[in-house]
């Protein structure tokens, strides 16, 4: 969801004009809707993902796509260099037992043939990081500066729509939301060098899919977000994602979404959900005073859980940006779940704590 | 301070005329040596830090053998694990103008404006605008692709505060005219973000500024609008690489494309640079030479003019040491304060040479800019120390004269020094061996040019060392001679330069060896300038000539057109790029050999028209440079890089060239398009028959139709024009330093001169004792002077002939490769010949004006 950043920026870099705006529900058709939407201006593929190795060595991944539209259409069409889309990129390792973390990012143009999104199906590369849907599985790759990750990702259950029918209201506004498709559950397999010259580690464990795409997708008064993705061990996933305003306020369109066991997906209103901040913790590298663990009670389905980041430092600062400052990191929990006791793991996104954000939105 | 000491300072100070002609004279040399030392190394620096700075964190690049390569390559090398990182980019030059929409092309090719008049546009008639001339390096860039490269430039492209950041950014792409403009060049333009820069190529956009440590002018680009200004749609010039594993990166891109280590590219550059850089160290080693001859000539006058003081010091109980120390440290203060003066003087000098050093650099090679040398301290104290060490060096052997005389006998003051004579025949026993030896050196190597160097320097002190016999041999003639112009007072200025042989010997050596560096260079570069004329004449023999300037190629769609055009018989699409043969750097060019073969006249080393016959089937032609540099020979077979792997090529013939020393490989068009698929014209030359009635019709068509893809047009004399243009301006630093040298020996012999007279102003009142008038001794001095002046120039007539043989026959054939034609004419001796007679004239006058304002008895009298 870091996105929201750039996409805030090029909203006024860009020519709006052209592009699509999300104001009515759509009509999905998977898997042909995992690929590009390039009518919007803004679209990402987020992956991100818990896994451990043989000895159970426990590590944390983020491996993100954004296409960013520049201009609806290109100055030189003929040109393949000439702008339409910037496409970023994002991949971070975090290795639990050595207490790493670390990040790389990619931002280039389409250019002929460097980055891309297809029509029709999930294809999306970026360089030699690509993020691709083979008969019904995700092959992901990247490497950068001795950084490596290679996984297979299979779904366990099926698609996921957010909000209302896929249609995610981010806020009050018309037009300010996005269409928001999700695999909550990915069987994950592959492997992973989580440090340069080191030796690769097989790895396993569960991922999480997100696919947003939008055309105006923060309001003026917003300033960030928290935003959370856990896998319960009793088999249910939830999103919740809290847009946060200038005035400390929590956007009243916030929403979650409850997936069971059997990948039924329930919408959860902002009134459900009660988001409790137990610590924080502040980076010595950009001075942002994080939330740093989390009470999350619903008690609409009996859930009740205590998050905390496995490593304390999982900001990210893109290279390409300096100014563009999230922390996104891998999370575990306790508590229950219907009653039941349960643990709980995934990645929670925090933004707009750190970096000069209101400038480049301005 | 010591007595003795003050006593010679006094001396100095008392004979002010004297020391300004000194000081001065140490001054220049030490100004020509520092001035061209630092212009070249000025160059050179700024070509290194240039190039270190273009190539960022690349370890390696990729290119095709010959011209741009396609875009494509970008996903095969994004897929390469050996590529860490890659940059593609588009390197060009582009020449600034100063005023808004005013496209126009200056330096080097004025005339090119005169094309303009073809332009039907009369609406938007450009006026005649004064352009900077300056020319800006260009880079086309993919600023996300290139911040893994050069960091440096990204930040450039970033810049600090984040709401400008991604703006910026954006406009840089976004806007088809957008620039990062290098501070310094933004500075001299005076342009801010903002702000518009003219180029020939129209108005940029200044979106940025950032530092340029090269101090190169550079503006960079997207990539996208680089390819759209140079007609390069779909195409790269080449990609920067950061490999991490070479080997297998090599082996699996070892066919078609040419990869070097960054290293590797830039000692290529260097390499192409060898030839001119060592003809520039060649040319401040003479300016030093010349230099040192003169503090030498000015020690030794200083020495001789202390003579009897040092023995009137003696002889009232002055030691040794200290006469050699108050020498010493008058020899060194003027030496010093000469050279100090001189450092600042090269220093003003060498920023003048370095725009010309660098304009040549890139006529001849590739664009190179070097910045000014920057002022530093360490000038003044190596002008000072050359100075100084110059001087002592120079008093060495006059020092050790004053050391051996006995007092007696240096009281006695200046004496005809009866040993000279002898001295003269041994000098010049070494000195025939010297010219012996030089010239062996010069015929048995025969490649190396430093052995050239050597051979040639070696052969004009041997020839300096002969002066003296010379004089003594001319001096019955000269007697005779100057008996029966001048009367007595002839027979007494004749006789007076063979009495003082010590001194003469070395001021006219010194002045011979100016006018004969002089002569050799001026008949050199006149006979070089001649044969390119005539080159000219036989190989630049179409109507007209369109080009593109700058690095902009002519486009091949325009190529088509003029084709079809009627009455045109003939249009040559000429290419030429640069490639790799035999690990070093070589040109490659195609031509249509059909209608170079009907209309051109290319002087063939051996044959004629018929070997175009041979090129239309394959072959190749290769210029006398590339024959004598790779030692090829016709009927040899060459080995190409091609795109699809090595060709075999068969030589036909071998073409005389002037256009670079590197040599070039020629081919017909269709045989380069297979080779190398590169399709990029450099110009196009057009033939229309001369006997066509439509003829002048047929040239102002192609005119209005080069207008319209804003191509300038040259007529084949403004195209002469041009090349005779970048000839001079190549040779602009060697003129420069032949007139710095006529300079340095003005300076030297008028002190000769005039030291020489002061030193006998004793004579003179025994002339006027004698009786003779006061007129007759002022023509006594005034032939002494001039006859010295013509003597040397005399001398410098064989010498100088020599020299220029030498400079033509060897040292060009090895530094360049090519063969000049002798062709000696009048002008660069009649120009010795009046520097000759002006520095006797002038330095005469002083002591005239002397002998005439003073009393006799006060000069019969002892000082």
């Amino acid at each position: 969801m870091a996105v929201f950043f750039l996409a805030g920026a090029a909203v006024l870099l860009s020519q709006n004009g052209d592009w699509l705006r999300v104001v009515q529900p759509r009509v999905w058709k998977f898997p042909e809707d995992h690929g590009s939407h390039p009518g919007f201006k803004t679209e990402w593929w987020y992956f991100t993902g818990n896994l451990s190795d043989q000895v159970g060595a426990k590590f944390g991944y983020e491996l993100t796509f954004f296409r960013q539209g520049v201009r609806f259409a290109p100055m030189n069409a003929e040109n393949p260099w000439s702008v339409r889309d910037l496409y970023l990129g994002h991949f971070t390792v975090t290795d639990v037992s050595r207490g790493s973390f670390r990040a790389e990012d990619i931002l280039s143009r389409s250019g002929p043939g460097l980055a891309g999104a297809r029509m029709g199906q999930m294809d999306v590369w970026l360089l030699d990081w690509s993020a691709r849907m083979r008969e019904g599985e995700i092959l992901l790759s990247a490497h950068k500066n001795g950084l490596e990750i290679s996984l297979r990702l299979k779904p366990r259950k099926p698609v996921v729509l957010h909000g209302s029918n896929g249609l995610s209201q981010k806020g009050a506004a018309e037009g300010v939301a996005s269409y928001y498709a999700s695999f909550t559950d990915l069987e994950t397999s592959g492997t992973l060098t989580p440090s340069k010259n080191g030796p690769a580690v097989t790895v396993a464990g569960t991922s999480w899919f997100d696919h947003e795409f939008s055309s105006d997708i923060l309001a003026k008064d917003q300033i960030g977000w928290d935003w959370f993705s856990l896998h319960l061990s009793d088999g249910r996933d939830l999103m919740i994602y809290f847009m946060r305003r200038a005035d400390g306020s929590v956007e009243a369109s916030s929403s979650g979404t409850l997936i069971e066991r059997s990948g039924a997906a329930h919408h959860l209103a902002r009134d459900e959900i009660a988001l409790d901040i137990l610590d924080r913790w502040r980076s010595p590298k950009s001075g942002g005073n994080y939330p740093s663990r989390w009470r999350i009670a619903i008690s609409a389905a009996g859930i009740d859980l205590v998050i905390t980041p496995l490593l304390a430092d999982q900001e990210l600062v893109a290279a390409g940006l300096p100014d563009l400052v999230y922390w996104e990191g891998a999370v575990a929990g306790e508590g229950s779940s219907g009653g039941r006791p349960i643990t709980a793991e995934g990645y929670v996104e925090l933004t707009g704590y750190a970096g000069n954000l209101k400038s480049i939105l301005k | 301070m010591k007595t003795v000491t003050r006593s010679f300072l006094r001396y100095t100070f008392r004979r002010r005329g004297l020391t300004v002609l000194q000081f001065l004279g140490i001054a220049c040399g030490v100004a020509a040596t520092v001035g061209i030392v630092l212009s070249a190394r000025s160059a050179l620096t700024g070509f290194s830090k240039a190039i270190e700075f273009l190539k960022g964190k690349s370890t390696h690049s990729i290119e095709r053998p010959a011209g741009p390569m396609d875009e494509g390559i970008l996903v095969r090398l994004m897929g390469d694990p050996a590529v860490e990182a890659f940059s593609p980019v588009i390197e060009r030059s582009l020449r600034l103008s100063t005023a808004a929409g005013a496209p126009g092309f200056a330096r080097g090719s004025t005339s090119g404006v005169l094309a303009r008049g073809y332009k039907p546009r009369a609406s938007s008639e450009p006026k005649a605008r004064p352009l900077t001339g300056e020319t800006a390096r260009i880079l086309g860039i993919d600023p996300f692709l290139d911040k893994n490269v050069r960091p440096e430039l990204a930040y450039a492209v970033t810049t600090d505060k984040a709401d400008e950041n991604l703006s910026d950014r954006l406009t840089f792409l976004t806007k088809n005219n957008a620039v990062l403009v290098e501070a310094q060049l933004a500075h001299r333009l005076g342009v801010s973000v903002g702000a518009a820069i003219h180029t020939v190529k129209g108005d940029f956009e200044v979106v940025g500024v950032f530092p340029n440590p090269s101090g190169e002018p550079l503006l960079l680009m997207d990539i996208d609008h680089a390819q759209r200004l140079f007609g390069l749609d779909g195409r790269i010039d080449r990609v920067d690489l950061v490999l991490n594993d070479e080997p297998g990166f090599l082996s699996r891109w070892e066919n078609g494309y040419h990869v070097q280590t960054s290293l590797k590219r830039r000692e290529t550059l260097a390499h192409m640079l060898r030839a001119f850089r060592l003809n520039l160290e060649a040319l401040s080693l003479l300016a030093l030479f010349v230099g040192i001859f003169l503090i030498y000539n000015t020690a030794m006058f200083a020495v001789v003019s202390r003579k009897k003081d040092a023995g009137i010091l003696r002889s009232l109980g002055a030691y040794r040491s200290e006469i050699v120390g108050a020498f010493l440290t008058e020899i060194l203060l003027l030496g010093s304060f000469g050279g100090l003066a001189g450092g600042v003087l090269g220093y003003f000098l060498s920023r003048f040479l370095a725009g010309e050093v660098g304009g040549t650099i890139s006529n001849l090679y590739f664009f190179l800019q070097p910045a000014p040398p920057s002022w530093s301290l360490w000038i003044v104290v190596a002008g000072t120390l050359l100075g100084g060490i110059a001087s002592l060096l120079g008093s060495l052997w006059p020092l050790l004269e004053l050391v051996r005389t006995d007092p007696v006998r240096a009281l006695s003051g200046r004496t005809a020094d009866r040993r000279s004579g002898a001295d003269a025949r041994r000098l010049a026993t070494i000195g025939a061996g010297m010219i012996l030896l030089s010239l062996l050196v010069l015929f048995l190597s025969s490649t190396q040019v430093y052995a050239g160097f050597a051979g040639a320097f070696g052969f004009l002190i041997g020839a300096s060392l002969l002066t003296g016999l010379a004089l003594v041999l001319v001096s019955p003639p000269l007697k005779r001679t100057m008996a029966r112009l001048g009367g007595l007072p002839g027979k007494a200025a004749a006789g007076n330069i063979h009495l003082n042989l010590g001194r003469t010997a070395v001021a006219v050596a010194a002045f011979m060896v100016a006018l004969s560096m002089s002569i050799g260079l001026s008949t050199m570069i006149g006979s070089f300038r001649r044969s390119v004329e005539r080159w000219l004449d036989n190989q630049i023999s179409g109507d007209l000539y369109i080009s593109s300037m700058d690095e902009l190629d002519v486009p091949v769609s325009f190529y088509d057109e003029l084709r079809a055009v009627k009455g045109i018989e003939g249009v040559d699409p000429y290419r030429k790029t640069l490639t790799s043969f035999q690990g070093t750097s070589a040109y490659v060019s195609a031509v249509d050999a059909g209608v170079l073969q009907r209309f051109a006249n290319f002087a063939f080393l051996k044959g004629g028209r018929e070997n175009w016959d041979r090129v239309k089937t394959g072959e190749v032609i290769i210029s006398e440079s590339f024959a004598r540099r790779f030692g090829v020979k016709a009927g040899d077979t060459v080995t190409l890089d091609a795109v699809h792997g090595p060709a075999k090529l068969r030589v036909a013939a071998v073409f005389y060239d002037y256009t670079s020393e590197h040599g070039i490989l020629m081919m017909d068009r269709a045989h380069y398009l297979r080779l190398f698929e590169d399709p990029t014209i450099t110009s196009l030359g057009i033939f229309v028959d001369p006997g066509n009635p439509k003829r002048g019709e047929i040239l102002a068509e192609v005119g209005r139709r080069a207008g319209d893809y804003d191509l300038p047009v040259f007529s084949r004399d403004e195209l002469h024009a041009n090349a005779l243009k970048v000839f001079d301006s190549a040779f602009a630093v060697t003129t420069s330093m032949r007139v710095l040298a006529i300079i340095v020996a003005f300076f030297g012999i008028a002190g000769a001169i005039l030291t020489l007279f002061i030193e006998r102003q004793r004579e003179f009142g025994i002339y006027r004792a004698l009786g003779f008038s006061t007129l007759q001794v002022g023509g006594i001095t005034l032939m002494e002077g001039v006859a010295m002046g013509l003597l040397s120039f005399i001398m410098s007539l064989g010498v100088g002939t020599a020299m220029a043989v030498i400079l033509i026959q060897v040292i060009n054939l090895r530094s360049f490769n090519w063969t000049v034609f002798f062709y000696p004419t009048g002008m660069p001796y009649l120009l010795a010949a009046a520097t000759a007679l002006l520095a006797g004239l002038g330095g005469s006058l002083y002591p005239i004006f002397k002998a005439w304002r003073t009393y006799p008895q006060m000069q019969i009298r002892e000082e």
